[in-house]
């Protein structure tokens, strides 16, 4: 069965790739990809990157400052190739990657930027060629950063060349720029975007279904064993990741985007919930012994059986636990899109889930040793990681429930752990320090319990905060950051018209995006921030339900999913390079909106 | 031992759901052409100016085996196909078949070329705005060359982005007269 199961799959993520895979044009954006830096205050770096198979005319560059006494010359381009025209003759284009370096005038003190406008035209080798484009990148000098923009050096981009001078420039661009680095850098960068990313909430629900999944074998699971086990899952989740992303490159959206829906959810929770309660020791779970026999034989011929089924949950975990996007799985999943190189994007994306992998693999070398091999203690910790495996289910399920349910769960759970750790039984007498710990313990989650019982009956809506509902509403609402919600392209166009002057913020959210939730909670309610954001009409666009509209709304600004925020200019062009994908604490944030507001 | 077959069963069911996921999301997800009656409507309640600088409606081509060519003289592969289009005017016109030029383009620059090539049907000439026309007229990713054929109940039959070469254009245009 397993044997037969994992080709499935494999078959499966696979024919969603190759459904799209069929030559397609590329947006203009894509197929010219524009950027550009101050390099110091007379000259200004552009790069453009093209796609393979498009080519650009030499003779259509025009760049122009948003300010009239400041100008870019453009007359000494490189050469071109000589492309032969009938009608126009003797025509130059470009191919790959061009990187111009252009003499700008009348940049002085205290302007410390300026926004450029870069007109181009290009065409395909297919027979097709793109009307003129406008691309403008927001320049501001190194020098002149704001302190909080300089010194952001983004957790996510130790390698990233000229990541600290270059403000026009987004990660996930520069990071899909890292795959024109030598392979083994490549590789080892995303290696390390793994490890970095290891530390966030998109791999922290993986360390207790693993840890499920371990502890049962407790009796025999050794320092190696323990290690395999943990290896087999996290090459489930690192497959998947490389697959998914590969399929999300060629596809443009998420297959993660489309499984956050009730029905998988649910079934994947309800899994949880069996498995958290045969940790309880309410019930073995057993196949009819025919099978389970058969089974047997097989799985102690191939001495396999149980690496594939942990195989197959490090799968199912990397689609549905973790759809995390961040900077580096944009970066691959851009440099995907736009260069069908499925091998190189589909290795990196498989190092990065390794690298995430780490503290797995940790855990379960660890649990080799560290676990009781049997007795009571072995319940303990049992039960220990049912617990986990039922918060696991309540966080998978929680977009879909009304925030009130999510409090109530937790509550629930909380207050029967507590009783069942003894938070309201006498102590006995002389009792042992490990009781007092477990009493101690039990005591705080009743006391967490009972803050978020009465939390969620008296309106609280906060699950970190769950009395704030007694604090009174006016403190509330000013916390709410004020977006006008976008649904379609149609309505994103009426607010950029209605914004009339002002720069405008558009937000990609959805219920499932770990970092979204973030952002609002720790970025968008900042003072400095909200202070900022008050001068720009600020959107957001909801894709929980990823509709066609939401699809389209993604798609004009090639985001695979939330989250992403895209910031438009006061006549209501897109910044080019002022994306921010991915958490970003407020204060290298409030630098980004400065960036938008000039 | 049983534990892992737990596991398994599971997971066998959420892979059961993961598929059928993918695969309505597929379902989802496929393009829709526009619907070709709408699509005619639109284009024949569209004006355009003309390189004379006069107002063309193109209701004035109801009832004809329209093609319309959007391109411009910036564009190399457009320019390729032209040629052709003036011999297929030539060839079909008394078939009641219909070419118009839609030029993303200046005036000043579609009038020489014109000339110059001796083009025989009628030109207008549109901004970036017509090309937002051509993308909702199916031309997703607004690329020139992009050419509809309309037939004479003013429905589209087909909707052409990139080269036509004089066969396929022929064998368009035989159903339709």
């Amino acid at each position: 069965m397993l044997k037969r199961l994992i080709p499935l799959l494999l078959l499966l993520l696979l024919s969603c790739g190759a459904g799209a895979s069929e030559p397609e044009l590329l947006e203009p954006e894509k197929a010219f990809r524009f950027s550009a830096r101050l390099l110091d205050a007379s000259q200004v770096e552009v790069r453009y990157e093209i796609a393979p198979g498009y080519y650009m005319y030499r003779d259509k560059f025009k760049f122009v400052a948003n300010s009239p006494s400041i100008t870019v010359d453009a007359s000494q381009l490189p050469p071109g190739k000589i492309k032969k025209d009938d009608y126009f003759g003797e025509m130059q284009t470009y191919r790959g990657e061009q990187r111009f370096v252009l003499p700008v005038k009348g940049l002085v003190a205290p302007a410390a930027g300026f926004t450029l406008k870069a007109e181009s035209q290009g065409c395909a080798d297919i027979g097709v060629c793109y009307p003129p484009l406008e691309q403008m990148a927001a320049l501001v000098l190194a020098s002149f950063t704001p302190a909080a923009a300089a010194s952001g050096q983004t957790p996510f981009l130790p390698a990233a060349p000229g990541a600290g001078a270059s403000s026009a420039q987004s990660e996930d661009a520069l990071i899909a720029g890292l795959f024109k680095g030598g392979f083994w850098a490549l590789i080892a960068s995303f290696f390390g975007f793994g490890l970095l990313l290891a530390f966030t909430p998109c791999v922290f629900p993986m360390i207790p279904i693993l840890s499920g999944i371990l502890v049962p074998h407790g009796e025999h699971l050794t320092h190696a064993r323990g290690f395999a086990l943990s290896l087999a899952y996290v090459l489930g989740m690192a497959l998947t990741y490389a697959l998914a992303g590969v399929a999300a490159g060629l596809l443009g959206t998420m297959l993660s985007a489309a499984l956050q829906n009730p029905w998988v959810l649910s079934a994947f929770a309800a899994v949880f919930v069996l498995l958290s309660l045969s940790m309880f020791g309410y019930y073995e779970l057993q196949l009819p012994s025919a099978l389970q026999s058969r089974l047997t034989v097989t799985s102690n011929k191939l001495h396999g059986g149980h690496f594939a089924g942990v195989f197959i949950m490090g799968v199912l975990s990397a689609l549905i636990v973790g759809p995390c996007v961040a900077a580096p799985l944009a970066g691959a999943l851009l440099y995907i899109s736009q260069s069908g190189d499925m091998v190189l994007g589909g290795a990196a994306l498989f190092t990065m889930a390794l690298g995430m992998g780490v503290p797995l693999l940790v855990v379960g070398a660890s649990a080799g040793t560290l676990l009781p091999k049997t007795g009571p203690w072995m319940e303990t910790v049992k039960r220990f990681f049912g617990v986990l495996l039922l918060g696991v289910a309540i966080y998978l399920v929680s977009p879909l429930l009304p925030v009130m349910a999510h409090m109530l769960a937790w509550a629930v759970l909380l207050i029967v752990c507590a009783i069942y750790l003894h938070a309201l039984d006498p102590l006995p007498p002389h009792a042992p320090g490990i009781r007092k710990l477990f009493k101690g313990v039990g005591v705080i989650a009743l006391l967490a319990g009972a803050a978020l019982l009465i939390g969620a009956l008296s309106g609280g809506r906060d699950i970190l905060q769950p009395l704030s509902g007694l604090r009174g509403a006016a403190a509330q609402e000013e916390r709410a950051p004020a977006f006008q919600r976008v649904n379609s392209l149609a309505q994103l166009d009426d607010a950029i018209r209605a914004a009339a002057g002002k720069p405008v913020m558009l937000d990609f959210y959805a219920d499932w995006c770990v970092s979204c939730k973030e952002m609002e909670r720790y970025t968008f309610s900042d003072d400095a921030v909200r202070a900022k954001l008050a001068g720009m009409a600020a959107l957001q666009a909801d894709v929980t339900q990823n509709l066609d509209e939401h699809k389209a709304l993604l798609k004009r600004f090639n985001l695979f999913g939330p989250p992403g925020i895209v910031f438009f200019d006061r006549q209501g062009k897109e910044i080019n390079g002022l994306r921010v994908v991915g958490f970003q604490p407020a204060g290298k944030f409030a630098a980004t909106l400065d960036l938008a507001l000039r | 031992m049983t534990r892992v077959w737990q596991v398994l069963l599971a997971a066998g069911v959420a892979v059961a759901f993961a598929a059928a996921g993918a695969l309505f999301y597929q379902w989802r997800t496929s393009d829709a052409p526009p619907d070709p009656a709408a699509a005619g409507r639109m284009v024949l309640a569209a004006s355009l100016m003309g390189v004379d600088g006069k107002l063309q409606p193109f209701e004035q081509w109801r009832g004809k085996v329209l093609v319309v060519n959007f391109w411009a003289t910036w564009c190399a592969p457009c320019r390729e196909e032209i040629p052709g289009f003036i011999q297929f005017q030539e060839r079909f016109r008394a078939d009641g078949v219909q070419f118009v030029g839609v030029a993303i383009d200046q005036k000043e620059r579609v009038a020489p070329y014109a000339k110059e090539m001796g083009i025989n049907y009628p030109l207008v000439v549109g901004g970036l705005e017509t090309m937002e026309f051509a993308r909702q007229l199916g031309n997703q990713r607004s690329v020139l060359p992009f050419t509809l054929v309309i037939d004479r109940s003013g429905k589209v039959t087909s909707a052409q982005v990139g080269m036509l070469r004089p066969e396929k254009l022929e064998s368009l245009l035989k159903p339709l007269l």
